[in-house]
């Protein structure tokens, strides 16, 4: 991982570092719980939902979705289509798996997990923790880098400017 | 630039065909039970080795040969064209130096088992020529780098001590039909500093500093202890080989203790990004991995110890075994069972279906039973070579044969994966009618 010059970048990082220590803890619930389904009004497994849910449905949504609108063009410009196009299908798979495992998150929220719930979030949550990891390893190693190289300052500024503006 | 940047980069000319990349890796994987296998058919002459030919130079000559350098070829030649954004002329000298390796190594291990000159030195010879093209590749690669810091200057210490151990390499081959060398062990001890710190030690080095905060997705290594430990390790390096030509002990006492400075600040540089990682469940790969990095040192402790001569007769045993099969072993399987199914999720099935996720890919049983075994045999066929008994070492190269073959289990599907892919790509109805 490198030392960021661009805004844009430290940016995307910080917001990475935030999601990885949110999958670390719903990979900790996970291993915690291998057989009986936890109280999901437990304070500790209740704040790991919410925060589940909320990262789902603002913050990945809208991170992906920028990246998409703003950074991949910018990345095919330069010619990395290869990473774009990994990188987009893998979007492709995570929102609609994590908006999967958000929306058994709030049912359980509100009522509980069942023995089956319990199991099949397990199964999905495992599923997106894996997938949003090694996302976020190749983004970290491979795209910011690559934007490290094509933004200049103006574009950096600008789309910052724009990410703000989503948020 | 690092190795996601480097395979997702790639434009597709720049990006080796997996079928490249993998042939090596599977080489490897097929080549590491046939170590084992030696070793234990050849306990009896490998707890008292001290040279010749004979079935232990043979296993000798699997592992770095076939092994660990058909690795680091597959490896290089996946990573090297687009970290420099430059890319290959062309893809034949890769394709030709794989099958110029596998048989060369064959051939060099059939010279070696049964003291016959001519495969020894026709298996030599084609080994040599596959590593100096890769050389070559490497070499020009690295001169196009703009901005590759450290990993390309272990890459030109890597390939300078390649050029150097094939000529020494070769002299030894043609000496033992020949005889013309004054002081054959001397040379055959400079080969041995070449092949396991000059070569493939700085390739490890070099591609640690991309590939260890890669996996642990932490910050790159502090380039003030890089620059330090790679000035000591050259200095490590021109010692030892004077020493060991000149037959001058105080130079090789000299070149171990800069080779132990030179490793500390290495090892320093890598705990510093494992203690600020952000993934924090790292697998066994990093078992492996943390476990190389304490063979390293100790290789070199078991080299000092035998050159102040207090190891006994069989010191250099020891010494190779714990270089060889301990320290560069471990890594590259520990790196192995990382990217090989990292690498894999980078290529779609091609059936339609997305991309798999690496636990997938992965088969944790037999990577476990692998695993274990690696570690045990290494601690028992050590502790069989340290006391000269050979039973022991046949019951550390058995249990090392059966994670060599469950390494393989592990390895199958992925490569099973790949050659459906192809096949597919090759024969587009394939993919409608699958």
């Amino acid at each position: 991982m490198m030392d960021y010059m661009r805004s844009i970048n430290r940016m995307l990082h910080d917001e990475h570092m935030a999601t990885i220590a949110l999958l670390e803890r719903i990979e900790s619930t996970l291993a915690a719980h291998r057989k009986a389904p936890p109280d999901a009004k437990a304070p500790d497994i209740a704040a790991v939902l919410r925060d589940l849910v909320a990262s789902v449905e603002a913050d990945i949504s809208v991170h992906f979705a920028f990246e998409q609108d703003e950074l991949f063009t910018r990345l095919s410009e330069a010619g990395d289509t290869g990473m774009t196009s990994i990188l987009q299908e893998e979007h492709d798979v995570i929102l609609p798996l994590g908006e999967q495992v958000s929306g058994l998150a709030r049912t359980a929220i509100d009522s509980g997990f069942t023995e089956e719930s319990w199991a099949e979030f397990r199964r999905l949550s495992a599923e997106l923790v894996e997938r949003m990891i090694a996302h976020i390893q190749k983004e970290e190693m491979g795209m910011l880098a690559a934007l490290e190289e094509i933004l200049d300052e103006d574009a950096d500024m600008a789309v910052m400017m724009r990410y703000a503006e989503l948020r | 630039m690092t190795l996601a940047t480097t395979v997702l980069a790639g434009a597709k000319d720049r990006v080796l065909p997996p079928s490249i990349p993998f042939r090596y890796f599977g080489a490897a994987v097929l080549f590491h039970p046939g170590l084992w296998l030696l070793v234990l058919i050849d306990a009896p002459e490998t707890v008292g080795f001290s040279g010749g030919t004979g079935l232990s130079l043979a296993a000798l000559h699997i592992l770095t040969l076939g092994v660990l350098a058909t690795t680091a070829m597959g490896a290089a030649l996946q990573l090297l064209p687009v970290a420099t954004r430059q890319a290959m002329p062309a893809h034949w000298p890769a394709r030709l130096g794989f099958w110029l390796m596998v048989p060369g190594t064959l051939m060099v291990g059939h010279g070696m088992a049964t003291a016959t000159g001519w495969a020894m030195a026709l298996g030599g010879a084609m080994a040599a020529t596959a590593l100096a093209m890769l050389g070559v590749l490497i070499a020009i690669n690295l001169m196009r780098a703009r901005d590759l810091g450290l990993v390309a200057a272990h890459g030109q210490v890597a390939i300078f001590s390649l050029f150097a151990l094939l000529v020494l390499g070769l002299l030894l081959v043609f000496n033992f039909a020949h005889g013309f060398l004054p002081d054959h062990r001397a040379v055959a001890r400079a080969h041995v500093i070449l092949a396991g710190y000059g070569f493939m030690g700085m390739l490890v080095a070099g591609f640690s500093q991309i590939l260890v905060p890669m996996f642990a997705l932490a910050a790159s290594p502090d380039r003030t202890l890089g620059r330090a430990g790679l000035w000591l390790a050259v200095l490590a390096l021109a010692l030892g080989v004077a020493g060991a030509l000149g037959g001058v002990n105080a130079l090789v006492i000299a070149a171990i203790v800069a080779g132990l400075a030179a490793t500390a600040a290495h090892l320093t540089a890598m705990a510093r990004v494992m203690r600020k990682r952000m993934r924090k469940r790292l697998g066994l790969s990093f078992v492996m991995i943390r476990v190389a990095w304490v063979l390293l040192p100790l290789s070199l402790t078991i080299g000092l110890l035998d050159q102040l001569g207090l190891l006994g007769e069989r010191g250099g045993t020891l010494f190779v075994f714990v270089l060889f099969a301990g320290w560069l072993l471990t890594m590259l399987l520990g790196v192995l069972q990382r990217i090989l199914p990292f690498l894999a999720t980078m290529h779609p099935a091609g059936d339609g279906g997305r991309m798999p996720t690496l636990s997938q890919l992965t088969a944790e049983g037999p990577l476990k039973v692998a695993t274990i075994c690696h570690l045990a045999a290494l601690a028992v066929s050590t502790a069989g070579i340290a006391t000269g008994q050979e039973l022991v070492l046949r019951l550390g190269a058995s249990v090392g044969l059966a994670g060599a073959i469950a390494f393989a289990v592990f390895a199958a599907p992925i490569f099973w994966r790949l050659m459906r892919r192809r096949s597919r790509a090759s024969n587009p109805e394939n993919q409608t009618s699958g």
